[in-house]
C-alpha cells in the first residue's frame, strides 16, 4: 500500500503547551579578542517563525553557525528539541532543514536531481524521497523545471532551488538565513508564500534577514540583534511600543508659511516635524486622532496639498530608537 | 547510495573532460613508447682492415693475412701512405696492420717482430686490435713449445679456429620486457595525471563550501559520507587503471600472460591506490578548479621526470636519484625496472619489489590518514 505524505508536520492538538524547540542559553562566541556573540539567551517555541533581526555583523549567521555545530562556541549551551546539540547529534540533525544564504548545489545536477542528492542525505527510501521531491518543487513552484541545471535558472529561481533543496527531507525545524537576498519581487513573493505553507504545516521556523517587511509579514516574535547582543525581543506589536513613537503623517506637495508651521509645531503629542522641499515630515508621541486635527487644521488654513498619510512605527524606528542608528547602517 | 549516486553524475557530466585527458595520455603514452623502443637485437660486424704486407706471404706471414682476411673485410688501397691515412680518416678502413719485412724469419729466431699498425680508435677498430693480439698470443704460445714450423703454423690454426659456443641460460625476454617496463614506468604520469585531475575535479564540487556546509549538518554521518567519497572515487581510480592494463595487454600481449604481467599488473594496482589516496588528499585541500593544471604540472609530470618514468632510471643523474627517493613514483618505477630482470620468483628476487609495494602502501596510509585530519577540521568553520 503506497501512502503519499502531503502534509509535513503535523500541528499541535489545541490546548497543547507548546514546548521549546531550541533553547541557547548563555551562548558566548569569541574570535581572539572580539565577542561576536555575547550572552545570548533565548528560547524558539516549536511551531513559530522567530525573526532573527540585525543588521551586518550584528551576529545573526554566527548564532545560527553555533546551533548548528558550524561554529564551536566559546561558553554556554544550545539544546534542540531538548537535547544537546553537537556535531555528531545526527538523531537532532535528521529533523533540521537550512537553506543557506549562498546557494549551495551542484552545477553538474539539475533541479530534481539536486533535490534527491540533499533529500537523501536524510531519506533512504526512494519511494518516499519521491512523494518529498515532488512536494519541495511544488512548494517552492519548480515543477517546470526539472530537467534545468542551475547554470539555466535565474536568480530568483536559483533561491527557490536552495530552499526546497533545504526543506524537502520535510524538516521540524528549519533555518532560512536571508533566503530573499537579491531576488525579484515575483520570486521574493513565492518564497514568502513557500515559507508561509511551511508555517501551516507545523514547521518552525528561524528566519535571518534585513528586510523588515519580511519579518513584519511573516514573524510571531522577533529578537533584534546588534554586536552580539539582544537589544529586544518579542512579538512585532510589543516591539513597536519600544519605538517610542505613536504614529508618522507625511504630507505631500504642501506649501507652508513659516507661521503656519510654526502653529503646527505647536500641537500637543509632536515629537518631531521636519519640512523640506513641499514635504512634511510629523512624529506623534502618542495620540489616537492626531490626522484628523492635521486635516483640520490645514483645512481652517486653506492649506492645500497633495497627498497625505499616516504610517505606524516600524522595526526601524525600534531599532534607532534602541541604538541611534538605521538597521542598515 | 545518493552520494555515490550523485558523483556518477558529476563524473558523467565531466565526461568530455575525462575522455579528451585519457585519449591525450594515451597518445604520450603511445609516443614514449615509440622513443623508448630500445633495439636490443645484434649482427655480428667485421672490421674493414688494409694489411701491409712486406714480408714475403708464407709460413706464419700467410697464416697471419689468412686469419685476418677470415674475420673482416680485407680493403685495397694504393701503395701511398698518403692515400692510407685519407682512408683511415674517412672511415674507409678502421685498421692498417704493417707487416714488416723478415717477420717470419725474426718471429722464428723469437726475435719478438713489430707489427705497426694504425687505426681510426673506434670500436671496429678495437676489433681488430683483438683479433690481432688473439692471434700473436696464440703464435707466441706455440712458438715457446719449439715445434717444427709445419707442426705450429697448424697448431694455431686449430686453435684458432676454434669457436666457444656461448650458451645463453637466461629465458627472458628481455627485449619484451624492457618495453612493458617502459609501458608502465610511462603509466606512472598517466595514473597520477588522471587521478588528480579527474577526482580532484569532481570533489571540488562536493567540497564547495555551500555544499559541504548543506552536508555537515545534514543526517548523513560524516565519516560516512567521507567513506562514499573516498570508495566511489577509488571506483574510478581502479577503472582508470584496469583501463592502462587492458591496453597493455593488447599491446604486449604474450608478455603480459606471465608471471611477470601479473607483477607489472600487481604493481600498478598498489600504485593506482597510492594516487587514489593522494588525489583524494588534494581534493581535500583545492578547491579551486583552475590551480588544477599548475598542480599537475607540479606533482605528476616532476615526479615523473624526476624518478625516470620518461627516462630509464640508469640515465639519471645521482643527485636527481637522491631527490626520487622521497617521491612514491621511484618505487613504483625501481619496481618495474627490478622486474624485468627476474628471473625465479621467489622471495630472495621479490623481496625488493614487496619492499617497495610497502613504502608505497605507507605514503597511501599518511595520506588517509592526513586527508582524515584534513576533512575533521574543516568540518568545524573555526
Amino acid at each position: 500500500m503506497k501512502m503519499k505524505i502531503m502534509n509535513y508536520h503535523y500541528k499541535k492538538e489545541k490546548g497543547e503547551k507548546m514546548k521549546n524547540c531550541i533553547e541557547v542559553k548563555n551562548l558566548v562566541k569569541e574570535y581572539k579578542e572580539i565577542r561576536a556573540i555575547d550572552d545570548l539567551t533565548f528560547e524558539v517555541k516549536e511551531g513559530e517563525i522567530l525573526g532573527l533581526l540585525g543588521p551586518n555583523g550584528s551576529g545573526k549567521s554566527t548564532t545560527i553557525n553555533c546551533i548548528l555545530s558550524l561554529l564551536k562556541f566559546s561558553q554556554g549551551s544550545i539544546k534542540i528539541f531538548g537535547e544537546k546539540m553537537d556535531v555528531n547529534a545526527y538523531e537532532i540533525k535528521r529533523n533540521i532543514g537550512v537553506v543557506f544564504q549562498d546557494v549551495s548545489v551542484f552545477e553538474e545536477l539539475n533541479v530534481y536531481d539536486n533535490i534527491d542528492y540533499f533529500c537523501g542525505l536524510y531519506i533512504k527510501d526512494k519511494q518516499l524521497r519521491k512523494t518529498y521531491i515532488e512536494d519541495a518543487l511544488h512548494l517552492v513552484g519548480l515543477e517546470n523545471y526539472k530537467k534545468f541545471y542551475p547554470k539555466q535558472l535565474s536568480g530568483g529561481l536559483l533561491r527557490r532551488l536552495n530552499i526546497a533543496c533545504g526543506i524537502a527531507h520535510k524538516p521540524k525545524l528549519i533555518f532560512l538565513d536571508e533566503p530573499t537576498v537579491a531576488v525579484d519581487p515575483q520570486s521574493r513573493n513565492n518564497i514568502l508564500d513557500g515559507i508561509e505553507k511551511l508555517r501551516r504545516f507545523g514547521a518552525t521556523i528561524v528566519y535571518t534577514t534585513h528586510y523588515m517587511e519580511e519579518v513584519e509579514i511573516l514573524c510571531d516574535r522577533v529578537i533584534i540583534l546588534d554586536k552580539g547582543h539582544i537589544i529586544a525581543s518579542g512579538t512585532c506589536d510589543e516591539l513597536k511600543h519600544l519605538a517610542n513613537i505613536e504614529e508618522k503623517v507625511t504630507v505631500e506637495g504642501i506649501e507652508l508659511s513659516q507661521k503656519t508651521l510654526s502653529k503646527i509645531k505647536e500641537f500637543k503629542n509632536i515629537e518631531e516635524v521636519n519640512y523640506e522641499e513641499n514635504i512634511l515630515f510629523i512624529t506623534y508621541k502618542k495620540g489616537k486622532n492626531n490626522l484628523s486635527e492635521l486635516m483640520d487644521f490645514l483645512k481652517e488654513k486653506k492649506v492645500t496639498y497633495n497627498k497625505i498619510f499616516s504610517e505606524r512605527p516600524t522595526l526601524n524606528d525600534v531599532f534607532l530608537e534602541l541604538t541611534g542608528k538605521e538597521l542598515r547602517d | 547510495m545518493t552520494v555515490f549516486k550523485a558523483f556518477l553524475k558529476v563524473l558523467n557530466k565531466n565526461k568530455a573532460i575525462v575522455i579528451m585527458y585519457t585519449v591525450i595520455l594515451i597518445f604520450f603514452a603511445g609516443f614514449n613508447m615509440k622513443t623508448n623502443d630500445n633495439n636490443t637485437t645484434f649482427t655480428a660486424s667485421k672490421p674493414d682492415i688494409l694489411i701491409v704486407c712486406e714480408d714475403e706471404i708464407t709460413g706464419i706471414t700467410k697464416n697471419l693475412i689468412e686469419y685476418i682476411s677470415k674475420n673482416s673485410n680485407i680493403k685495397e688501397i694504393e701503395n701511398d701512405e698518403e692515400k692510407r691515412n685519407d682512408a683511415l680518416f674517412y672511415r674507409d678502413v678502421n685498421y692498417i696492420v704493417y707487416i714488416p719485412n723478415d717477420f717470419r724469419k725474426q718471429f722464428l729466431n723469437h726475435q719478438n717482430p713489430e707489427i705497426k699498425i694504425k687505426s681510426t680508435k673506434d670500436y671496429q677498430a678495437s676489433l681488430a686490435n683483438m683479433m690481432l693480439e688473439r692471434f700473436l698470443n696464440v703464435a707466441n704460445t706455440y712458438l715457446a713449445f719449439d715445434l717444427a714450423e709445419e707442426e705450429m703454423l697448424n697448431a694455431i690454426n686449430e686453435t684458432l679456429e676454434q669457436e666457444v659456443n656461448v650458451e645463453v641460460t637466461s629465458k627472458l625476454d628481455t627485449d619484451s620486457l624492457t618495453k612493458v617496463s617502459s609501458y608502465y614506468n610511462f603509466t606512472n604520469y598517466c595514473i597520477l595525471a588522471g587521478a588528480i585531475y579527474i577526482i580532484c575535479l569532481i570533489l571540488s564540487s562536493f567540497k564547495k563550501e555551500s555544499v559541504l556546509k548543506r552536508t555537515t549538518i545534514s543526517s548523513m554521518e560524516y565519516q560516512k559520507y567521507n567513506r562514499i567519497l573516498l570508495l566511489s572515487n577509488s571506483l574510478f581510480a581502479f577503472a582508470m587503471w584496469f583501463f592502462y592494463v587492458l591496453l597493455s595487454y593488447i599491446l604486449f600481449k604474450e608478455s603480459m600472460w606471465t608471471l611477470h604481467g601479473a607483477f607489472y599488473i600487481l604493481n600498478s594496482f598498489v600504485f593506482s591506490f597510492f594516487a587514489l589516496t593522494l588525489a583524494f588528499f588534494l581534493g581535500n585541500i583545492i578547491s579551486d578548479k583552475n590551480a588544477l593544471n599548475g598542480i599537475i604540472n607540479v606533482i605528476a609530470l616532476g615526479s615523473s621526470f624526476l624518478c625516470g618514468a620518461f627516462v630509464p632510471l640508469e640515465w639519471l643523474p645521482k643527485t636527481v636519484l637522491n631527490i626520487a627517493h622521497i617521491l612514491p613514483s621511484y618505487y613504483f618505477i625501481k619496481s618495474n625496472e627490478v622486474l624485468k630482470t627476474v628471473e625465479v620468483f621467489d622471495f630472495a628476487s621479490l623481496k625488493p619489489i614487496y619492499l617497495n609495494m610497502m613504502i608505497l602502501l605507507l605514503f597511501a596510509l599518511a595520506f588517509i590518514i592526513a586527508s582524515m585530519i584534513i576533512t575533521n577540521k574543516k568540518r568545524k568553520l573555526a
